[in-house]
């Protein structure tokens, strides 16, 4: 059984409590002021991407495709900075409702290139659900591509010369038609397309 | 000498000393099982492989933690998923350990969490109605039983278990202080820890009833005793204590919580999921989908959370059911893993189980044979066990 503390102890329980107290209070206010990176932030706090953007090296070889098959796994992994889960099979899988591309090369540009991406939309259930992929280099929205998922789909788009100046390409890719695999799946796991190669060309 | 006292056996080991040796024995036995389920099931398996070996799914992660540490952000592999995810006090106590005795991580761990489980058998002895069949099945079921992965390898499970045991025999001794004391070591091992405080709430009004006291009285009795003002202080520490290093280290306190997207986990209200998983059946056969085990598990939580409340356990009752509940708003997944790791759970079912001495001696040879099947299950990854 517990018995009633003496004087001076009760005074070090008040005060000790009242420290305890006051330091959660800190707490608390750092909860509601987090001091994180806009990447961190935007993916787990605001929520408002399902792909966080990672440092990947984007290390590649310009006038190359890359296949995100699993016979080019390692080719790949630098240039995969969020979105993506694979490969397998069939393809790198999209995952969320955008997916991220780079492509950092150190040979000389002059002119325009061309992105060249092979993809396949995915099936739900076996049912055929085709995609629109907005694509964007570099904060520029270039194209939006519609994709089928009966068979592999080749794209050409072309990138301005003026946009990949320094010798990187981040390229995003967004999917307003991400499906829902089940009822309970969140936005995180959404499903859309399949990526099979992709490359910048000289165009 | 009447016939009744000449039939009687004699007691030649005395009652302290059977209570350490049923545990103890316990592990050694469960030790046996695990070793020969992991050798049957495992190519190459040999007893210098056997910790490691057994080191599944999250332990690899409390093995990372203990180590190296938390990672920063990015994480050195750019994984979304990072360990903040984890709660430190179990990773913390094996890092120390291991610092201090420069042996290998899972052999420390094995030891250091069949040290916590023995000691959480020896002090839930009062929490048993010291009933002795009841013990000995706590016993088994921790050391030796079909779950006795989570108390034996590198799982967080058995300090939240023993820490909440520790908790409840001190309410049940109305030592609030050091309820509060072990409750904040409680808040650094798992988040639901930190609800053990609605426990400690409850005894403390159930005291102050005791004493006579009414509704209207409690919160000035509760001030005018600064023990139980610490107390309830005391409890969330770990869990502040946490976020406040994550603060320094991540920049975020709640980064333990944000980084749960990662895993792409569902959020929905636990009647769907649990209905949901029950309605999982095979394609093939009649035996239960692992959604279904998990489903059937959640409903015998709630029963057993049922029976504590029947039983007037209102502390256990209720943290029972906070933590169990919680965690379903996240899907069905570790729902084995975290029933079996609240300790009013098998405390209670030890209970009832021990009331007839036939019943405990079934329920302790099936324990035995689970500890069997649970291993293989693990080791073959049967996903309810996850």
């Amino acid at each position: 059984m517990t018995q009633p503390l003496r004087q001076p102890v009760a005074l070090a329980a008040y005060a000790l409590t009242a420290i305890l107290l006051g330091a959660y209070a800190l707490v608390m206010w750092w909860v509601i002021h987090p001091d994180v990176p806009e990447s961190y932030r935007a993916y787990y706090i605001d929520q408002t991407t399902t792909c966080m953007n990672q440092p990947v090296a984007g290390t590649y070889t310009l006038g190359t495709v890359v296949s995100f098959l699993p016979d080019g796994r390692d080719a790949a992994k630098p240039l995969k900075p969020c979105g993506w889960e694979g490969p397998t099979g069939d393809g790198t899988h999209a995952v969320g409702t955008s997916s991220r591309l780079r492509f950092s090369w150190s040979e000389p540009t002059t002119g325009p290139l061309s992105l060249s991406l092979d993809l396949i939309a995915v099936k739900k259930g076996g049912v055929a659900m085709p995609q629109t992929v907005d694509v964007l280099v570099n904060d520029e929205k270039l194209t939006t591509l519609n994709v089928g998922s009966d068979a592999p789909s080749h794209f050409d788009v072309a990138v301005p010369a003026g946009l990949v100046t320094d010798g990187t390409a981040d390229i995003v890719l967004e999917f307003p038609t991400a499906v829902q695999m089940g009822l309970t799946v969140p936005p995180t796991r959404w499903r859309s397309i399949k990526l099979l190669a992709a490359g910048l060309l000289p165009a | 000498m009447t016939d009744a006292v000449a039939m009687r056996p004699a007691r030649t080991i005395p009652l302290d000393v059977t209570l350490v040796l049923i545990p103890i024995a316990a592990a050694v036995v469960g030790l046996v099982i695990r070793y020969f389920a992991y050798a049957a099931t495992v190519d190459d398996a040999s007893l210098a492989s056997f910790t490691d070996g057994i080191c599944r799914w999250d332990c690899s992660w409390y093995v990372h933690l203990a180590e190296v540490g938390y990672d920063g952000f990015p994480t050195p592999n750019l994984s979304n998923g990072g360990n903040w995810a984890f709660f430190p006090a179990y990773p913390l106590l094996v890092g120390v350990l291991i610092k201090l005795t420069a042996l290998p991580t899972m052999l420390v761990a094995t030891a250091t969490s069949i040290a916590l489980s023995i000691g959480a058998i020896r002090i839930a002895w009062p929490l048993l109605g010291k009933n002795l069949y009841a013990y000995t099945l706590f016993a088994v079921f921790l050391l030796a039983g079909p779950f006795s992965i989570y108390f034996t390898t590198f799982y967080t499970e058995v300090l939240f278990l023993f820490l909440t045991v520790c908790v409840f025999a001190a309410l049940q001794q109305r030592r609030f202080l050091l309820a509060g004391l072990f409750a904040a070591g409680l808040s650094a091992t798992r988040i639901v820890g930190v609800f053990i405080v609605f426990a400690i709430l409850i005894e403390v009004w159930l005291d102050h009833r005791q004493r006579g006291g009414t509704f209207r009285d409690f919160i000035p009795a509760v001030f005018r005793r600064p023990d139980l003002l610490l107390s309830f202080a005391l409890a969330p520490l770990g869990l502040f204590a946490y976020m406040a290093f994550l603060h320094f280290k991540m920049g975020d306190a709640l980064a333990f919580q944000h980084v749960q997207r990662a895993w792409g986990r569902p959020f929905g209200l636990p009647p769907v999921f649990v209905w949901n998983a029950l309605l999982a059946t095979p394609k093939d056969g009649f035996i239960p989908t692992a959604s279904q085990v998990l489903g059937v598990t959640t409903i015998v939580g709630y029963i057993l959370s049922a029976v504590l409340l029947a039983k007037r356990r209102f502390g256990m009752a209720a943290y029972s059911l906070v933590a169990l509940t919680l965690p379903l708003f996240a899907g069905m997944a570790s729902m084995l893993r975290f029933v079996s790791g609240l300790a009013p759970m098998p405390l209670m079912l030890c209970e009832l189980l021990g009331r007839n001495r036939v019943v405990a001696v079934i329920a302790l040879l099936a324990m035995l044979v689970g500890a069997w099947y649970g291993t293989v299950g693990w080791l073959t990854q049967y996903l309810a066990l996850v």
